[in-house]
């Protein structure tokens, strides 16, 4: 039986959805800026519960609306996360909207909403503003919630058969 | 004692000290000088300093000068490309006559070889083969040498590009998970970008290698092949595949892993 999971990150251009990924997979960050074009692709072993799991993990370029990412990198997925820059707020002025379409499309699919670089602001005066239940606060920078919120998926995996 | 007397014993007692300082000054003068004339002197001092010196500096010209000298070099290439090429054509020249020559004996070599061979079953078919057919026992051979074969496969889930299984010829350190999503992710923008029916990718060509795809209801399968994929072996292939396609639904494949990695193997036959 493969235990694979194929786990998905959308969200605008520069919200921090690579540097999530590397930080999860090689520990690595760096503050260079470098655009993703296309998809790349990683890849970790986890353990939940004493169970393990393989997170094949797509990491899609960023797009203003999700429903101009490419269905067919979207198909198959077990877990998304939805990653917005609480210090632009153009990345979650819709995101309402947005993981609506994804709640919609791949019913089957778990979901989490994450706001990266919670090292550049007040969290307090964020939710505030947002008006909309993020699930994690996380930084690629500081190492903050990264691991938690790929357990916490694999948890939801688990769960949820 | 006179006065005059008295005045230069006064001297004598005043400035005896202040001629010996200048007495010993004039001599480290005349030491220095005379190193400063003898170069054999000269060379004892000075050489080691130098040599540490060049030392740092060879040290230091990938460094400090490596990119100057770098910008000069593409400077000079680009402003002078016509001499450049005069003068590298004859090398480069050299270079692949030379690799295509050890190409060739190896080529003969290894021809030679099969020939040889007297006592395989192999040889006496190929003569047979020779016989009828008109076509040169050598170039059967090289026929033979080029025969494509599958190196690899893969078997994937459509959609998601988890990989269901593979079976490799040979052991690799490439991670054949992320191989299967790479490929997925290749095939679905191949779609989307030149979909105008119903199309899918089948092939993809890199050097020596061929990874041809057969789309499936809910997995695809990618065999890696190296050697002259031709249509023939296509079409075998895809019947193979097909076959096997047939008796083995997904959920089978997906449940029991191993079970699906020997049924794999039957695909790699002749």
């Amino acid at each position: 039986m493969i235990n694979s999971k194929k786990i998905v990150l959308v969200g605008h251009f520069g919200v921090g959805k690579t540097s999530i990924i590397r930080r999860f997979v090689s520990n690595i960050f760096t503050d260079d800026y470098k655009v993703t074009i296309g998809v790349h692709i990683f890849k970790k072993e986890i353990e939940v519960n004493n169970t393990k799991l393989t997170f094949v993990i797509w990491d899609l370029e960023g797009k203003d609306d999700v429903e101009k990412v490419r269905k067919s990198h979207l198909i198959g997925t077990s877990g998304f996360m939805y990653v917005i820059d609480p210090t632009r707020n153009t990345t979650y002025s819709n995101i309402e909207a947005e993981v609506d379409y994804l709640k919609t499309n791949y019913p089957k699919a778990q979901l989490l909403t994450i706001a990266n670089k919670v090292d550049l602001i007040n969290q307090d005066v964020f939710l505030q503003e947002i008006n909309f239940p993020v699930d994690f606060f996380t930084s690629a920078k500081t190492n903050e919630n990264v691991e938690a919120i790929f357990t916490q998926l694999g948890l939801n995996f688990l769960n949820n058969g | 004692m006179t006065d005059s007397e008295k005045l230069v014993k006064l001297k004598e007692l005043l400035l005896s000290e202040d001629r010996e300082f200048v007495l010993q000054i004039l001599q480290k003068l005349e030491s220095v000088e005379n190193t400063l004339h003898e170069e054999t002197l000269l060379s004892e001092k000075v050489n080691p300093i130098v040599d540490k010196k060049i030392d740092t500096f060879a040290e230091e010209i990938p460094s400090k000068l490596g990119p100057t000298i770098t910008e000069a070099l593409k400077i000079q290439i680009r402003d002078s490309q016509d001499q450049v090429v005069e003068a590298l054509f004859p090398i480069i020249g050299k270079m692949v006559k030379k690799y295509i020559q050890q190409e060739m004996k190896n080529l003969t070599e290894s021809i030679n070889n099969q020939v040889q061979n007297t006592f395989s079953i192999k040889k006496w078919q190929r003569k047979l083969k020779s016989f009828f057919t008109g076509v040169s026992e050598q170039k059967i051979i090289l026929s033979e040498m080029a025969k494509p074969k599958v190196d690899q496969i893969f078997i994937i889930e459509k959609g998601s590009g988890l990989l269901i299984a593979n079976v490799s010829k040979e052991e690799d350190n490439i991670d054949k998970d992320m191989i299967a999503g790479m490929l997925t992710a290749i095939k679905s923008f191949v779609e989307d970008a030149f979909t105008k029916e119903e199309q899918s990718l089948e092939l993809i060509q890199y050097e020596f290698y061929n990874i041809y795809i057969q789309n499936l209801a809910s997995y695809y399968v990618a065999a890696v092949i190296s050697g002259s994929f031709n249509s023939d072996f296509k079409e075998k292939l895809e019947d193979k595949i097909l076959d096997f396609a047939s008796k083995h639904k997904k959920e089978k494949l997906v449940e029991d892993s191993k079970a699906t990695t020997k049924l794999i193997e039957s695909l790699f036959d002749d």
